[in-house]
């Protein structure tokens, strides 16, 4: 048998049926994702999406690039905790957030490329018009290096399946260096995202503008990329079991319970900032209106009882518990986002004149969903995420 | 809650009272809840023996 049919087979293992639900699912949205795309980029934003002159940043922004940066927040905090914090108890877990952190980027980056006008020009604020004074553009450099860093750090797993030992010993030496320089640019990003908005006092509703928004960006991404590591840990645990090496289910539980941890204890600090900030511009009144409640069951229901949740599980070490309480933090984290981008953003405007998203947008949000869960579903089968890669035993 | 102003000095005044009091409550809270979240963790360090977990 031929090298090149060998890789094929490695690639595309011929023992696996493509006709499952999920397959047939993913290839109806594959498919309804390549025609949404063919309309984008021929007919213009106008043709899959609801943006007009009141609202600028729709689903794309508000969902792709603002939720998806925040949970993907996962790789600088485990990597963090391990590298640099010393938790050597959780490194089990570093490659699946490093992996979900990448795809997450590198998602919100094919986004980016939908969304804005001329994609083409993407490369501009580095080569042409810096624009050093702009938001954006510390945003645009910091997410481009730090999908840089992140592919540095994923591509570990991928050249030792490859077998190229000699690149893997020289990225794998810069460990450490990727790691602080991966933490500097989250904490530059991840703030700024929040920071977009201080521009716009007038449009976004005053329970959710607040100086701190920079603060509260950066403070629910630690929170929201713990969680998204414990959720998927838990995705992964079930449909990925066989994979794992004894290490990896060993740490399992640990890794949950510290994660939750960390999270809840954020959250709490989260929860006083969240007020802080309301008590500072005196808003106590706008908190029986319709917003108002609407705020407070983003604040209470989505921050303050997993907080206590996690903590619950936490001290009764109930990992069940934990799981079901990370999907209520993820869906908080997309609930804040959405609410700052979308919903809370141009409050005042009659209904009618209020931004829903087109059906395009929704599937092309769904495509991107979908990629994501095939590139990770690709990687996890066959590249050492979920275990030690025997050529490389202890050398992490 | 008051929210007639008649110079910026009131809206300052009155805003940091509430904060400066919350500063109190957070510092007051954030201890305690650290220890509610260490709580089984610092029974274990100290040989107390507390239930074995079912869940783990």
């Amino acid at each position: 048998m031929s090298e090149q049919t060998n890789v094929i087979k490695k690639i595309f293992p011929p023992d696996r049926s493509l006709m499952t639900p999920f397959n047939v699912t993913a290839g109806i949205i594959i498919i309804m994702g390549i025609i949404l795309t063919i309309v984008r980029f021929t007919g213009g934003l106008a043709a899959v999406t609801n943006l007009d002159d009141n609202y600028g940043w729709g689903l794309w922004i508000g969902f792709d690039l603002m939720a998806g940066v925040a949970l993907a927040a996962g790789g600088y905090t485990t990597s963090a905790a391990v590298y640099l914090f010393g938790m050597k108890r959780f490194h089990s877990a570093v490659r699946p957030a490093i992996l979900t952190g990448f795809l997450g980027y590198a998602l919100v980056v094919v986004s980016l490329t939908y969304d804005v006008g001329r994609p083409w020009r993407l490369p501009f604020p580095f080569i042409v018009s810096q624009g050093t004074t702009s938001l954006l553009f510390e945003v645009a450099a910091c997410v481009s290096l730090y999908l840089t860093v992140l592919f540095l750090e994923y591509s570990t797993a991928a050249l030792e399946w490859l077998g190229l030992k000699r690149v893997r010993h020289l990225i794998h030496k810069m460990t450490i260096a990727l790691t602080i320089f991966g933490v500097v640019l989250s904490t530059l990003h991840q703030s700024s995202l929040g920071a977009l908005f201080l521009i716009a006092p007038g449009k976004l509703h005053p329970l959710w503008y607040s100086s701190y928004l920079p603060v509260y960006f950066f403070v629910s991404s630690i929170f929201a990329g713990l969680s998204m590591v414990i959720f998927e840990g838990n995705l992964a645990h079930k449909y990925y079991h066989d994979t794992m090496d004894e290490t990896h289910l060993a740490e399992h539980g640990q890794v949950t319970v510290g994660f939750a941890k960390g999270a809840s204890f954020v959250m709490m600090g989260y929860l006083f900032i969240k007020v802080f900030g309301i008590a500072k511009d005196n808003n106590w009144e706008l908190l029986a209106t319709p917003y108002g409640i609407w705020f407070l069951v983003e604040l209470l229901g989505f921050v303050a009882l997993p907080c206590y949740l996690y903590a619950v599980g936490v001290r009764d070490r109930n990992l069940k518990l934990i799981q079901r309480t990370s999907i209520v933090v993820v869906l908080g984290i997309i609930l804040n986002r959405l609410n700052v981008c979308l919903i809370a953003f141009n409050w005042y405007l009659p209904f009618e004149e209020r931004y829903i998203p087109h059906i395009g947008e929704i599937g092309l949000t769904l495509f991107m969903l979908t990629m994501g869960i095939l590139v990770y579903k690709f990687i996890v089968s066959r590249m050492p995420i979920f275990y030690e890669h025997p050529d490389y035993k202890d050398a992490h | 809650m008051e929210s007639d102003f008649n110079i910026l000095h009131d809206f300052m005044l009155h805003t940091k009272n509430i904060t400066y009091l919350l500063i109190v409550a957070a510092l007051v809270g954030i201890a305690a809840f650290w220890r509610f979240l260490s709580g089984k963790d610092r029974e274990n360090d100290l040989g107390v023996e507390g239930e074995e977990s079912k869940h783990v």
